[in-house]
C-alpha cells in the first residue's frame, strides 16, 4: 500500500536518515520505537511531505516517483490520502472541535457541508466528543483536544493514519482515553503507523514494530520478535533502558 | 490663578469644527496603512527579493527619526515636488493632504511591524494541520493563521491607532486646522493658552477613549475563541495607567468531566 525505498535525509552537514526501507500493508498497525533524536519524527514528515526528502523513492496512492522531486499534484495526493495526529494535536484554535473536523472535508475534499456534519459527528462520536462539538480548543483538556485531533483524521477516511508521539504531551491520567481510541481503531482494521514509548501499545496491539536508531532501521518484525527475541544488540539495550524505566 | 471658564467654553464651541479633521486624518491614514502594512508585513515574511529588504530600510528609517522630522521634511518636499509633477501652485493644495502622507507613511511602517510579529506568532503546526487535512497553504492561511493573527494584531492595532491620535495633534506644523490648530489660534488672541490647551486635553481624551472602547468591542468579538484573556472586561475608569489583568472563563468548564490540562502551546 505504501513503500519507501532507501530515504535519506539530510539537515545541514547532519544526515538524519541515512536509508530507510519502509512498507506499510493494508492493516498493518506499525509502532516505531527507537530514541529521542534517531530520526523517527523526520521519517513521518518525509513520507507525509511535510518534509522533503533529500533521496529515495514513494509509492503510494498512485504516486510513484522521487520524494525529492515530486511534483504539485503527487504532494496534493499523498496529503489527501494520509492522516497526520501531532504530539501537540495542533487544533486549529480559531474552529470549534466541529469545525476542526469539518474544514479538511468541506474545504480539501468538496463534500457538501451537511454531509460533511454528518461524517464530522460520527467520527467525533467514535471518540467520545460528540457532546463538544461547540468548544474551542482552549477549552478542551489535552486528552480530549488529542480525541478531537484523531477524529479529524479518521473522517478524511485516509488510506494511512501517522501518529507522531500521540500521548506524550498529556498528563499521565489522560493517556488511557487517548490509548483506548487508538485501539479501538486498530481493531476496526484502520492502517496505522505509530511513534511511540507506550511499549504496551506495541506490544498488544501492534502486528508490527520497527526499531529505529540513528537514521536507521536496526530491526523491524512482529511485537513478539522485537521484544522477546530481539537479535540485534542495539535493541536489546534499547529495550533494557525504556523497560527498566518504567 | 483662577482659570477662565467662559474662555474655555467658547474654545470648547470653536474647536469642534477641528473634530472631524482630526478624525478625518486618523481614519484615512488608518484606511490605508492596514492594508498596505498588512501586505509589506507578507513581504517580508515570505522575504520577497528586492522589495523585502526596501521595506526593512524604510521601515526602520520611519521608526528611527522623530515624527516632528517626517513632518518637517515631507511638508518642505512636497509642495515644491507636487508643482513639478503636475505643474500646479503648491498653495492651492489643502494641507490636509499632506497630513494624510505623513501620518499614512508612519502608520505603514508602524503596522508592518505589527501584522508581521502577529503573523510569526501563530505556531507553524496550524499551517502543518491544514496540509495534512489536505488543505492547501493558501486555503489555510486565509482560513486558520490569518484570523489568528489578526486577533493577536489587535491590541497592538489599538496602540497605533492610539498613537495616531494623538501624533495627529502635529498636523497643525502643516497649517492643518485640527483642533489643536484651533484652540492655539483662539487662546494667541488672548494668551489664555492654558485655558485653549486643557480644552484640547479633553478633546483627545474624549476621542482615544471612544477608540479604545470601539477596538475593546473588536477584540472581545474577535478572540471569542480563546477561554482567557486579559482585559476581557473594559477599564472605564479614565484614569488608570493600566488595564485589568482579570482573566474570565469564557464558558462554563465542568470539572466533573474531564481534569483540565493545560498543556497547550
Ligand atoms: N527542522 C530541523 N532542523 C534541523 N535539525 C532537525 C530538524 N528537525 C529535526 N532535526 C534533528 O534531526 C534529528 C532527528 O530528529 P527527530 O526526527 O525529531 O527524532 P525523533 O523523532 O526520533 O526524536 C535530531 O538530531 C534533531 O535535532
Ligand atoms: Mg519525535
Amino acid at each position: 500500500m505504501l513503500t519507501i525505498k532507501n530515504l535519506t535525509k539530510s539537515y545541514g552537514p547532519q544526515q538524519i536518515l541515512k536509508g530507510i526501507d519502509f512498507q506499510v500493508n493494508q492493516g498493518d498497525v506499525i509502532t516505531l520505537i527507537g530514541p529521542s533524536g534517531s530520526g523517527k519524527t523526520t521519517l513521518l514528515r518525509t513520507i507525509t511531505t511535510l518534509e522533503k526528502g533529500d533521496g529515495g523513492t514513494i509509492d503510494f496512492a498512485g504516486v510513484q516517483g522521487e520524494l525529492a522531486h515530486l511534483s504539485k499534484n503527487d504532494i496534493r495526493t499523498i496529503r489527501q490520502n494520509v492522516g497526520f495526529v501531532f504530539q501537540n494535536y495542533n487544533l486549529f484554535n480559531n474552529k470549534t472541535t466541529l469545525q476542526n473536523v469539518t474544514e479538511g472535508l468541506v474545504v480539501a475534499h468538496k463534500i457538501p457541508k451537511a454531509q460533511a456534519k454528518t461524517i464530522a459527528l460520527a467520527a467525533l462520536k467514535k471518540v467520545g466528543m460528540a457532546d463538544y462539538v461547540d468548544h474551542y480548543p482552549s477549552q478542551l483538556s489535552g486528552g480530549q483536544a488529542q480525541r478531537v485531533g484523531i477524529a479529524r483524521a479518521i473522517a478524511l477516511k485516509p488510506q494511512v493514519i501517522f501518529f507522531d508521539e500521540p500521548t506524550s504531551a498529556l498528563d499521565p491520567e489522560l493517556v488511557g482515553e487517548v490509548l483506548k481510541v487508538m485501539r479501538q481503531l486498530a481493531e476496526e482494521g484502520a492502517t496505522m503507523v505509530v511513534i511511540t514509548h507506550q511499549m504496551n501499545f506495541a506490544r498488544n496491539v501492534a502486528n508490527k514494530v520497527v526499531f529505529m536508531a540513528d537514521g536507521q532501521v536496526v530491526e523491524a518484525g512482529s511485537p513478539t520478535d522485537i521484544f522477546d527475541h530481539p537479535q540485534v544488540p542495539r535493541t536489546q539495550q534499547f529495550l533494557a533502558e525504556i523497560l527498566s524505566n518504567v | 490663578m483662577s482659570l477662565d471658564t467662559n474662555f474655555m467654553a467658547q474654545v470648547f464651541k470653536t474647536a469642534i469644527a477641528g473634530v472631524p479633521v482630526t478624525l478625518q486624518i486618523v481614519l484615512v491614514a488608518l484606511i490605508l496603512s492596514l492594508p498596505i502594512g498588512f501586505i509589506f508585513a507578507l513581504v517580508r515574511i515570505y522575504r520577497v527579493k528586492i522589495l523585502s529588504p526596501i521595506i526593512r530600510l524604510y521601515v526602520s528609517f520611519v521608526r528611527g527619526t522623530p515624527l516632528i522630522a517626517q513632518i518637517l521634511i515631507i511638508y518642505s518636499a512636497f509642495p515644491s515636488f507636487l508643482a513639478t509633477i503636475i505643474g500646479k501652485s503648491a498653495f492651492s493644495i489643502d494641507p490636509i493632504n499632506y497630513a494624510y502622507i505623513v501620518f499614512t507613511l508612519n502608520s505603514i511602517a508602524t503596522l508592518t511591524e505589527v501584522f508581521r510579529s502577529a503573523l510569526q506568532t501563530v505556531d507553524k503546526g496550524q499551517l502543518e494541520a491544514g496540509l495534512m487535512v489536505g488543505m492547501a497553504p493558501r486555503q489555510t492561511f486565509v482560513r486558520v493563521i490569518l484570523p489568528q493573527a489578526l486577533v493577536s494584531a489587535l491590541p497592538n492595532i489599538t496602540n497605533a491607532t492610539l498613537y495616531l491620535i494623538k501624533n495627529s495633534s502635529l498636523a497643525f506644523i502643516m497649517s492643518v486646522k485640527d483642533i489643536t490648530a484651533i484652540a492655539k489660534t483662539q487662546a494667541a488672541f488672548s494668551y489664555n493658552f492654558l485655558e485653549a490647551y486643557l480644552v484640547v486635553w479633553v478633546y483627545y481624551l474624549i476621542i482615544a477613549y471612544a477608540a479604545e472602547l470601539l477596538f475593546w468591542f473588536l477584540e472581545r468579538y474577535f478572540s471569542r475563541f480563546q477561554r482567557t484573556t486579559t482585559a476581557k472586561s473594559f477599564n472605564w475608569h479614565l484614569f488608570s495607567f493600566k488595564q485589568p489583568t482579570t482573566t474570565v472563563q469564557a464558558v462554563q468548564y465542568d470539572p466533573k468531566k474531564e481534569l483540565v490540562n493545560h498543556a497547550h502551546n
